[in-house]
């Protein structure tokens, strides 16, 4: 009996998920976001950045997915294992302790959005020649054994720290056209 | 008679499941009760700029200060599409624009919380105030 109410008090409460209130509020955790995800490049073309973006994401086994060169877009994704060591033995321990089965990640598509925009003077906001800030965002879905998925932006600062390192290298190859 | 004692709380049980039920029909085409003018004007903002590709740029950028992953961009068409992971939940989210005259933009926001349509104006309030600041531009209220 306990466990019918559960259920409909579960399914009431799900019906009436809202909306976060600072959903579309710029916040300053999201401008702290910004600089990490963020780099300025200068002396280049902006279909030479976008080159040297698309030649590092498949260098990193990225498969584009969609792209809008007139606005600098570029969307790529990659499937890969989401087996986790800790998370298996974390389930094999409640397993044993109480019988119940976990289902634990099994994989994962992993996306990366790249995005090029001109750099604009701080003041007027007029286009600096030449000089691009390229933002990326990672984001997963991981499927679990039992078909349920979750999903989250990843926002580790290596990770970025060491995309936009490759980025740095992938533009010195562009510009000497290797 | 225990049959007939029991037949009518059955009917009711029926009746309530069928009615909480919109029909596949009715969720293709809803608009919850809002008409299509009341959604336009909350989900619509006029800039005072010729240039599609600044505007386009600003609200691509804006998308990703909201943390959006920017899926879909065209130009031509004038649509941008991103999602946010917020919550567990995804914010699927559409922007157009097009020109209005010689001399503005119209831009007009729709999205999505998970599995309900985001209705609330105050929502597209804040992702045009975010867009104004992107854009150094004020947007108007129109349509």
């Amino acid at each position: 009996m306990r466990a019918v109410a559960v259920a409909f008090a579960v399914l009431i409460l799900a019906g009436c998920v809202t909306v976060p209130p600072d959903a579309f509020v710029v916040t300053q955790q999201q401008l702290a976001k910004r600089q990490i995800e963020t780099r300025r490049f200068d002396g280049i073309k902006e279909e030479e950045l976008l080159t040297a973006v698309s030649n590092l994401l498949q260098d990193t086994g990225f498969t584009l997915e969609n792209s809008e060169v007139k606005l600098g877009l570029l969307l790529a994704s990659k499937q890969r294992d989401a087996t986790h060591g800790g998370e298996i033995v974390a389930a094999i321990l409640i397993a044993v302790l109480t019988g119940a089965v976990t289902p634990i990640s099994k994989d994962q598509t992993i996306r990366a959005s790249v995005v090029v925009r001109p750099a604009q003077s701080e003041s007027v906001g007029e286009i600096v020649k030449d000089s691009f800030f390229v933002r990326v965002t990672f984001q997963r879905i991981v499927r679990r054994t039992d078909n349920s998925t979750y999903v989250e932006t990843l926002d580790d600062v290596e990770l970025y720290k060491d995309f936009f390192d490759k980025l740095s290298k992938a533009v010195f190859l562009e510009a000497q056209k290797i | 008679m225990n049959c007939r004692i029991l037949l009518l709380p059955l009917c009711l049980i029926v009746v309530a499941i069928v009615s909480g039920c919109a029909t596949t029909n009715q969720r293709v085409l809803d608009s919850d009760g809002q008409t299509q003018l009341q959604k336009r004007s909350y989900q619509t903002r006029i800039f005072d700029t010729d240039n599609k590709e600044i505007v386009m740029r600003g609200v691509i950028s804006t998308l990703q200060d909201l943390s959006f992953v920017v899926e879909k961009a065209d130009l031509t068409l004038g649509a941008v599409t991103g999602t946010k992971f917020i919550q567990g939940q995804v914010i699927r989210m559409s922007v157009t624009v097009r020109p209005k005259g010689t001399t503005q933009m119209v831009v007009r926001a729709n999205a999505q919380f998970g599995v309900q349509p985001i209705e609330d104006p105050k929502s597209y309030q804040d992702f045009f105030t975010s867009l104004e600041k992107s854009l150094f531009l004020t947007a108007q209220l129109g349509e």
